[in-house]
């Protein structure tokens, strides 16, 4: 192994020389001059996100546990741009005085969980994958109970930790069981040697329980709300975006490369769970009063839709799922920006307050329509081709009572998705949330989502690039 | 040193200490024993990753090392958890579940 | 046959004490017997010569983890007060939905035919796992030590920044120590 060698987990060293840039930045800080690190980190991790994209190395290091492939440095690339889009926009929030102290801690925990996903997303074998996974979430219950005096965020942070390290522990019981049946941790073996012998189906049953948690699909989502509800609004935007995209492309990755033998069974298993996140997760979304717990739950209905793409099973699925993946970051990031800017001026969250905000906020107002069209799937904006294209993909593989169930919840979906414009653009306000104007780097944070929403939609390339990197990963 | 005795008998002790973990995470209503549970379940995973490294792969130490990782983790997961509890003892003067519950469905 | 008579005790020991553990009202001594079950399983860890792990759990499990819970305990609650159970009815739900789960479990595992490895056993000394530790080859652990080490830094900061008391500016110092 050569020093050269290095340069293939490029993502992950300069993610991590990064974290403890602004670690020792911080310490040379005077307590009146926190704030300063606002602009250094952002364009620190601007430069970080431009270098992602130039060409990489691909290939395997430490004897299999770590992987690039052209597919995990895409992903890696669309995670960070959804990162640094949530730092741009969270810098409003940042700056107030509650905060002054603790800014640089912000960065710190949000980038270390970052790594953590970058390394779940290149493992190659269980021991990367369990360990990206606590790194992914550990810091994040610290960022959930960011906020002291709101009870609300420490309860937030417990939940998270306590729910994720029962799933944890469940996940892990299951790889054991993996391990003592094949003899080893590293995928490629365990893929080669992983039968349907009946203690093989029960380890992968467990595995399958403890991701579910991770991804909060039903019936292991019960955690999720309080936890969206209680975290500051750019930590939950994060939760819902980023998180639960790199667990989900993972999960993709495991289930075809690990246990692609037992792939007619997990089918029927996925299939349940789809339905049921789909359909639980909008008829909750219905009765949501708060904005981050509305779209809390709309976003569990999001991921039943990204196990659509799994069970399609075929490669059309797999760059639907990307694709989806990165269209749902824009869209989310657009919604929960908003709601971000309103809440950091304001404090106000509840949909009733968001009534007439057209009237003063005309510009929000057009943002948050366009996300949330593109989260419901209306034609002309990204979200259409998104969920399109993971329709075409289950219907590809046969599965056409599924297909039905999701059109009809993307219909559900749509109505209380038209709630949220109807308050802002009809119903009638007395007092409507006075017109107010972000700081500059907010605004390029919201501006970038609307041209993501619809650029992706409307360049082709996009689609056709994600395909040919899918290629080499079904086959 | 392990003699005569069978594998399946380390493998019965870890699921039975697994599932009483669990029944301990379900029933518990104060925050710290939740977490003791937690650690009960992590201990049984700890147990079944090195029963099978000592009896069927003794030629590497991936199940070994697999349990020293966890109780890492564990570690740190019990220190961010019980800083957690303390600022919510902080905020509501107890640490029972039933009263940590400010959001409802 | 000594090593049967420890290897029953052991397991005896571990059985009835994760039960006090779950379900013990008193939550300190909840946590003494969390720690016996945790000396427990090193001394299976010893049986099995694993000697470095069974250090390893007994120095950051029985005297870290423990010392922290119990520490928390003290801290949050009085010595003599007793937890709140959950009620019958949801308790009578868990104990069936657990036993359930641990029969169809150790029905299938107990069926499954394991069949052990023909290569040569590896000695586990500590130069073997010091060795192992920095190599990074196959079935070389040096990429997940390195890992480790940016999640114990995190989970530090993380500590530190949820446990820090703001309005004095005071930072409560037992998280921070006690993580290390």
């Amino acid at each position: 192994m050569s020093i050269y060698d290095f340069m293939t987990m490029r993502h992950e060293l300069i993610l991590v020389c990064l974290v403890l840039l602004v670690l020792i930045i911080d310490l040379n800080l005077k307590k009146s001059q926190k704030h300063r690190i606002i602009p250094i980190a952002i364009s620190l991790f601007f430069i970080h996100t431009v270098i992602g994209f130039l060409p990489a190395q691909t290939g395997e290091l430490f004897g299999g546990m770590y992987k690039t492939t052209g597919l995990t440095i895409l992903m890696k690339n669309i995670l960070n741009v959804g990162v640094l889009i949530i730092l741009f926009q969270s810098t409003t929030w940042l700056k107030k005085e509650e905060n002054g102290e603790k800014i640089s801690e912000f960065y710190i925990l949000l980038l270390s969980t970052l790594v953590g996903m970058n390394f779940m997303i290149s493992s190659g074998d269980f021991l990367m994958l369990y360990l990206g996974l606590e790194l992914a979430t550990i810091p994040m219950a610290a960022l959930a109970a960011y906020t002291h005096h709101q009870s609300r965020s420490a309860e937030a942070g417990i939940k998270l930790i306590l729910s994720s390290a029962l799933s944890s522990g469940i996940l892990l019981f299951g790889l054991s069981l993996i391990y003592g049946s094949t003899g080893s941790i590293y995928f490629d073996t365990v893929g080669a040697l992983y039968s349907n012998a009946p203690m093989q189906v029960l380890a992968f049953i467990f595995f399958f329980t403890g991701m579910a948690f991770k991804i909060s699909l039903v019936p292991f989502h019960l955690w999720t709300a309080d936890v969206y509800e209680g975290s500051p609004v750019n930590v939950t935007s994060y939760f819902s975006v980023i998180s639960k995209g790199a667990s989900a492309f993972i999960l993709i990755m495991v289930m075809y490369t690990v246990f692609h033998s037992i792939a007619y069974l997990w089918k029927d298993i996925v299939y349940l769970v789809a339905v049921l996140t789909m359909t639980i997760g909008n008829l909750f979304a219905l009765r949501q009063k708060n904005m981050k717990r509305f779209l809390a739950f709309s976003s569990i209905a999001q991921a039943g839709f990204i196990l659509l793409g799994i069970i399609g099973g075929n490669k059309i699925g797999m760059t639907a799922t990307v694709y989806f993946v990165l269209v749902y970051i824009f869209s989310n990031l657009g919604a929960f920006g908003v709601i971000s800017a309103i809440s950091a001026k304001t404090g106000k969250e509840s949909m009733d307050d968001y009534d007439g905000l057209y009237a003063t906020n005309p510009k929000l107002t057009l943002l948050m329509m366009l996300s949330v069209f593109s989260l419901a799937g209306i034609p002309p904006v990204a979200g259409f081709f998104g969920k399109f294209f993971l329709f075409t993909s289950a219907a590809s593989g046969g599965y056409y009572w599924l297909v039905f169930i999701a059109v009809l919840n993307a219909t559900i979906s749509l109505y209380y998705y038209l709630l949220v414009v109807k308050a802002m653009f009809i119903n009638k306000n007395d007092t409507p949330i006075a017109f107010f104007k972000s700081d500059i780097m907010t605004r390029i944070g919201l501006f970038v989502c609307a041209l993501g929403i619809f650029v992706i939609g409307f360049w082709s390339q996009v689609y056709e690039f994600i395909d040919k990197l899918t290629f080499a990963i079904i086959n | 040193m392990t003699g005569s005795i069978p594998l399946q008998y380390f493998l019965v002790i870890s699921t039975l200490m697994f599932f009483t973990g669990i029944y301990g995470f379900l029933t518990r209503k104060n925050l710290i024993t939740m977490l003791m549970s937690i650690e009960l379940i992590l201990n049984a995973v700890n147990i079944n990753f090195v029963a099978f490294n000592r009896y069927l792969y003794p030629q590497n130490l991936q199940g070994h090392f697999f349990t020293l990782i966890i109780i890492a983790i564990a570690a740190a997961e019990a220190a961010v958890a019980i800083a957690i509890i303390i600022n919510i003892y902080r905020n509501f003067r107890s640490i029972d579940v039933d009263n940590v519950d400010e959001m409802k469905f | 046959m000594n090593s049967e008579v420890m290897f029953y005790l052991l397991a005896g020991m571990i059985l009835v004490f994760s039960v006090l553990t779950v379900t013990s009202r008193k939550i300190l001594r909840a946590a003494v017997y969390l720690l016996f079950v945790l000396i427990s399983t090193a001394a299976i860890y010893f049986m099995l010569e694993y000697t470095f792990l069974a250090a390893v759990q007994l120095t950051v499990y029985a005297g870290g983890i423990v010392v922290l819970i119990i520490f928390s305990v003290l801290l949050t609650s009085h010595i003599s007060e007793k937890a709140i159970m959950a009620d019958r009815r949801q308790s009578l739900m868990s104990a069936l939905a657990v036993v359930a789960g641990a029969l169809l479990t150790l029905f299938t595992i107990l069926r499954f035919t394991f069949t052990p490895s023909a290569e040569p056993a590896h000695t586990s000394t500590v130069t073997d796992v010091g060795n192992a530790l920095i190599s990074y080859d196959r079935n070389g652990f040096a990429l997940p030590f390195e890992v480790i080490s940016i999640l114990l830094l995190a989970a530090l900061i993380g500590a530190i920044i949820v446990a820090r008391k703001e309005k004095d500016g005071i930072v409560l110092m037992k998280n921070k120590n006690l993580s290390k």
